[in-house]
This record gives C-alpha cells, structure tokens and sequence, in this order.
C-alpha cells in the first residue's frame, strides 16, 4: 500500500460518498454525484474539514495538556473530572461558553466588536491549511509556504487592535496598544530568524526546509535563530513572561476584558490555536519536522503515519517548553519588553543571518565533524 | 492616548479586596492616584458597643480575614487592661505562638497575592498549599480555619491538643524548607529583579510623616518593631532579630517579610518548647461571673446585672503582619465595652499610595500594591 497523504484519504472518502449515494439515487442525479468534477469538488472540502477538525481538536488538546503540566509544575493535578484524566474539560467548558450570551457593551462599535474576534480566529486557523504534517499531508505544490504562513500570521495585531478600541474599554484599549507595540516589535526578529533558517535550507517551502533537514536538525547550527524565534515566538503568542497585553493583574484581561461567551472562547481558543502555530513552525523549521535523524533505528519510523506521530509528540513537546517556561518567569512590564526586542532581539537575530549566511558560504556545518552544508 | 483617569476598583484583580485605586495615566505614566476606601464598612467599632467582651472576639476575625487571630489578641490585650484582669503565662505564650503562626500565615498569603501579581503562577500555587498546613494546625486547636474566635478576656478558650506540638514542629521544619525554594523562585530570577527593583520607593522620613508602619516602615531602614520596642505577652522573654532592609523598595519589603517569616520561625520553635515543658491552666481564675461563663448573658438579664465592675481604659498596641494595630477599649463599668477604636496599619499604608506610586508605570501599581500588602477587612473594619 503506498503512503496515505490528506489528498488520498479525502479523496476515497468523496469516493465513497459518492458511491454511496449513487447506489441509492435513481440515474439523473447519480451521473450528476458520481461525475470526477462533483468527486474532486467533495473530495477538496472533505479535505478541509478534515485540516479543520485536526487543527481545533489539536488546540484544545493542547488546552489540556497546557492546564495538566500547569498543575504539575504548580504541585496539582489539573483537570481531572470530565474524561479519563480531564479529558474531556475543555470540551465541557466550550460548550458552556457557546450558551453563554454574548453581551456587547451600549456604547461598543458593532461592526469592530463582532468583527475582530472573528477575523482574529478565521486568519489563525487558515495558516494551518498551508503547514504541511507530514509527507503527503499537507496542501502542496506551494513553494512559498514559510512566508505565506508568516503572512497571515502576523494579520493579529491589527485585529486585536480594532477588537480592543471597539470594545469601548480603557483597559481594552491599552491591552490593544501593548499588544500591537509588542507584536509589531518582536515581528521583526521573528522573520529575521527564520531568513536564517531560510538561508541555510534555501528555499521557503515548509517541505524542501524539513527535508534538508534529513541529516541534522536547524536546531544545532542555528541554536543563536532558535533561541530568538522561540522567545520572539513567546511575545507573538503573549504568553508569559510577554503576556502584558492581557497582563491580569492590571488590565483585568487586557484586550478581550468585555468579551464574554462565545467570543471570549474565540480569543481564548485562538490563542493557543497561534501557540500550536508557533509550536509547529518550532518543530518544522528548527526540530527536523516529522522526520528523524537517520541513525534511528527504522522500526521507529516505519509504522503508519509515524510521520504525523512524531510530527505531534515534538510539537507537544515544544508546547511542554513554553508552559514550562510560562509556571517559571514572572512578567516583564512594556517598556522593557519593548527595549529588548529593539535592542537585544534584532542585533541576535541580524548575528545570527550573518552566522547562516557564513555556514552556507563556508559549504560546512561544524557541528557533528564538518557535515556538507544543505541547500547549496 | 491622552490623560485619563481609570478606576482600578472597587473589582479589580490588583485590588486584593474591595477598594478603588483611581489612577490619572498619559499612556503608561501615573501621573496620580486617589486611593478609596470604605466599600467594606461594617461598622465593628460600633456593634462592639453592644456586644459582651468576649462576643467581640468575634468581629475581629472578621477585620483582617487573613490575621484573625493577631486582631483578636490585640483587641484582647485592651480589654483586659481596662477590665484589670491578667491572664496564666501558659495564655500568654498560646497567644504568641497564635500570632506568629498567623504572622507567618499572612506573610505567605501575601507572598501568593504578590508573585501573581507580577505574573508568577506557580508561587502562588505554593503559597496556598503551604499556607493551608498552618490553617490545619489551627484548626487542631481552634475548630475553625479563618474566623476563629479562639481568645477570651483572660486566658483561650481551650488548651492546645497534645498533637499540636509534634505537628507544629513538622509544618515549622517543612516551612524552613519551602521559604528557600520560595526566595529562588523569586530572587533567582533576573526578571524579577527587573520588575521589582527600585520600585515604589518610600524613604524613611517619608514613611514616618505618613504614619506607615511594618514591613514597609522596616524596608526603609527604620528598626522598629512593637514586639522589641513594646514587648506585650511575653515577647520580651523570647530571642529573635527584627527584620530590616534598607532599598526601600519592593524588593526591600520582599527581603523583609521573608525574614519576618523566618525570625517568626525563631520564636515559633522557643514558644512551642515553653509550652512542651510548662503545662498550666490557660484561663485566669476569679474572672468576674459573665466573663467566665461560656455564653456571657445577654438581653435583659445582660442589663439587669451591669453598673457594678471596676471601671478602667485600656489602650494595646501589637505589630500586625502588616504593621503597628492599636486598640483603645473603654470600659465604663458594664459588661459590654463602652467604646472600642481600632487604628488599622494598612489604612495608614494605603492612604499614602500618591507618595509610592505616581512616576511609575501602570504596570507597576500591581506589584508595588502587592508590596504594600493591602487588607481592605481591616481598613475598613
């Protein structure tokens, strides 16, 4: 059997509805159903359907995972009731957030109020069409994947912005201010650190930059890139120590304090929908993606879809270092966080092009002996 | 953004209770605050008018939810001074080793309040958990793990469980361990020191023209302390350092409650062997009738039997945990006190917010309160 990939399995199951529902329709419609353009067409949603439910099923495990090594670094258990260890919890508490009633403040602006939280979940889950899992699993034939991604990536702070001034709230609006400075700032060196990246690979397709990883991981070369892509990544995710636009202890909850109900479970599912972003690009650009170093024995790889199980456990793990990162680090307050990033993140991760560009010139990786450099 | 004023209260998660802080900003500046206080009035000082002595103990577990037992002492103190009333040394020693485990309790709540304050989670987690070791003790002995209504004119209520000495020694050596994990947590972190350093400075001369007592008095340099300066029970017979800093600082007040806990650890391990060797009556013989009695009399036949005790005033004064608590009860011969006025360290504290907080950052005014430790139970009463 060859390697199932996304377009396969989208494309038996069309297949198989068709055929389904051909078997049970008499002949006008059945020709209609069973034609390739109407199969294809199917086949084209089921695969988005399919992204879509892995991705928010991986968030909100994600959640879970997030509040059990919360309770453990913070000496509890975390969610322990709903499902077999907590399982089921967020599911639990999405549900009673989506009968909540929304309530939008008298003088709040309609459209911005409804609109931001939307535009702001709508943009974070659309980056997970373009990252590809696993061999085959992925959208493909897009050679500029990395940028794109980026791209809408970086759409939030302008979202969080109108959000926040359209909620009609001081602290909102501050949160606002905080959370776009910050993310404008630390911007810059996220995608300075992953020129390096693209340097050293040579290209800015997701797929071409893990394979050239087949031989060692980024993460060893470019640890100067890593270390600034996670912390800029932090900033970008505002999680602690770069929370301050929802700092709690002065803004209440920063930019989403009026939100409540169901949109209040956008911002808060949105957000660690952009932590399994920044977790995922982690794991593809610096951790050799879903494959493994070449001296691992083959029965770890060989299993079915051992690519998506690897892919999964570094990326779970990569998530394990922010929350780990998160139970340790007290806040920094804005201005510092501002200082940083314009004064120590940009120089690092401006050394740290330089230190690629030398590593692709030098056609040398000093790493393991002097393995030949990738991408040239 | 222009100038704007916000209300940092009366629900706020800076606030650590019911008050208003609001602050004029340009941006992220303080440019003023107006501290406001008074959500919380219950008006204690005016139901203890129509209590009997010993049923005021039970409001002053409801002033500061977190010292109870260090409010019932001070109020105690007053009382029989102005009922001439002295109570077993055995008492006395109970009450202390009451107080500095609430001493140590408020400190650790505080250090919970605090570090979450400025975004550290974990802390806080174990402040809780470590704080709630203290609550069971009391609750060996008391019954109750906040309002404990544990003191009486002239003595306890009861006498310690013999399991309190060997669990109390238990929690004292576990907490000697968990203050050094705390202060890595905290001192051991470069962003802490970034956040807290040269934060909410208050200097010495400025702190005593505010009233400002306790850690925040000891942070600035200044020793004074009421267990050392005015010993009350019998502070002067056990050994310990008072705690100061000299940054005047958040980190100050950090350092000096830390070492409060520590100093209060000292004590803690020399009253509970007193009380190990020197079993004792913990009530004061010759109690007049309706202060003995386990329900002082009350209604009618409270006032048929009144107008006939020794009159008399008494003034207390005890270092809270987060400063100098005074206490003036004036007893004008019946069985209820005539008047009863409290001064709540905390409001002193909190009513000089301008001094320590305008010139920082918004983002400042939560750990600098956090500092200052507010309990809006007491400040209001």
């Amino acid at each position: 059997m060859s390697q199932a990939s996304l377009y396969s399995v989208s494309y038996d199951l069309s297949n198989l509805i068709a055929s389904a529902l051909g078997s049970i329709l008499p002949s006008g419609p059945r020709a209609f159903v069973t034609s390739s353009d109407v199969v294809t067409g199917f086949a084209v949603l089921i695969f988005a359907v399919i992204i879509l439910a892995a991705t928010m099923i991986n968030t909100i495990m994600l959640i879970w995972w997030e509040r059990k090594l919360l309770g453990r670094f913070m000496d509890r258990r975390g969610a322990m009731h709903v499902g077999f260890a907590g399982l089921l919890q967020n599911f639990a508490d999405g549900f009673k957030l989506f009968r909540k009633d929304t309530v939008k403040p008298r003088d709040a602006d309609f459209l911005g109020f409804y609109f931001g939280p939307t535009a702001y979940m709508v943009t974070s889950l659309a980056i997970f069409g373009i990252l590809p899992i696993s061999s085959g699993w992925d959208t493909g034939a897009l050679p500029l994947t990395l940028l794109l991604a980026l791209a809408i990536f970086a759409f939030a702070p302008l979202f969080i912005f109108v959000s926040a001034w359209s909620s009609n709230n001081k602290y909102s609006l501050m949160g606002g201010m905080r959370s776009a400075a910050q993310m404008i700032a630390y911007e810059v060196p996220l995608l300075l650190a992953v020129v390096a990246v693209v340097i050293v690979a040579g290209s800015f397709d997701l797929n071409t930059i893990v394979y050239e990883q087949q031989n060692y991981w980024f993460a060893g070369p470019l640890i100067l890139a890593l270390i600034v892509f996670v912390a800029a990544m932090l900033a970008e995710m505002e999680r602690i120590p770069f929370d301050l636009p929802e700092a709690e202890a002065e803004l209440v909850e920063g930019w989403n304090t009026e939100y409540g109900g169901m949109f209040f479970a956008f911002f808060m599912f949105t957000d660690y929908l952009r932590a399994l972003v920044g977790s995922v690009l982690v794991v593809l650009l610096f951790l050799g993606g879903w494959t493994l170093p070449t001296w691992v024995p083959s029965v770890a790889t060989s299993f079915p879809l051992a690519g998506i199980f690897w892919f999964m456990v570094k990326t779970y793990l990569v998530f394990g270092l922010f929350v780990w990162i998160r139970a340790s680090l007290p806040r920094v307050r804005t201005d510092q966080l501002l200082r940083v990033g314009w004064n120590r993140m940009i120089p690092l991760s401006l050394l740290s092009v330089f230190l690629a560009a030398v590593l692709v010139t030098a056609k040398c990786v000093p790493v393991f002996g002097c393995l030949p450099s990738p991408g040239i | 953004m222009s100038e704007m004023w916000i209300n940092m209260g009366p629900q706020h998660p800076m606030t650590h209770g019911l008050w208003n802080l609001r602050v004029r900003i340009d941006g992220e500046v303080v440019l003023d605050v107006d501290p406001e206080m008074g959500y919380l009035h219950r008006g204690i000082e005016k139901i203890s008018e129509d209590r009997h002595y010993n049923e005021v103990v039970t409001l002053m577990d409801r002033t500061c939810y977190v010292a109870g037992l260090a409010w019932e002492h001070l109020y105690i103190l007053a009382s029989e001074q102005a009922l001439h009333i002295t109570p077993p040394e055995r008492a006395e020693y109970i009450r202390m080793t009451c107080e500095e485990f609430q001493r140590i309790g408020s400190h650790i709540m505080w250090y919970a309040a605090f570090v979450n304050d400025i975004g550290l989670m974990t802390p806080f987690l174990y402040g809780m958990r470590d704080r709630d070791l203290i609550l069971d003790l009391y609750q060996s002995f008391t019954g109750a793990r906040m309002t404990y209504e544990y003191m009486r004119v002239g003595g306890v209520r009861n006498d310690l469980p013999p399991t309190f000495v060997p669990q109390a020694r238990k929690v004292l050596d576990w907490l000697t361990e968990r203050f050094r994990e705390y202060d890595q947590l905290c001192l051991g972190s470069s962003i802490f020191h970034k956040r807290c350093d040269h934060l909410g400075v208050l200097k010495a001369n400025d702190c005593i023209a505010h009233g400002i007592t306790g850690p925040m008095l000891r942070s600035a340099g200044v020793k004074r302390d009421l267990r050392k300066d005015r010993p009350y029970a019998q502070y002067a017979a056990v050994d310990f350092d008072v705690a100061v800093a000299d940054g005047a600082d958040v980190t100050a007040r950090y350092l000096v409650r830390m070492e409060e806990m520590r100093q209060s650890i000292r004590i803690l391990r020399q009253t509970i062997d007193w009380l190990e060797r020197h079993p004792g009556p913990v009530m004061a013989d010759h109690l007049p009738r309706w202060l003995g009695a386990p329900y002082a009399p009350t209604g009618r036949e409270g006032y048929l039997l009144k107008r006939n005790y020794a009159k008399g005033l008494g003034f207390s004064a005890v270092e809270e945990p987060h400063g100098e608590a005074q206490a003036y009860v004036v007893n004008e011969g019946s069985e209820h006190p005539y008047r009863v006025k409290f001064r709540s360290p905390v409001f002193a504290n909190l009513s000089a917010a301008r001094q320590y907080l305008v010139g920082y950052r918004v983002a400042d005014i939560p750990p600098i309160m956090g500092s200052v430790d507010p309990c809006i139970g007491e400040v209001d009463r």
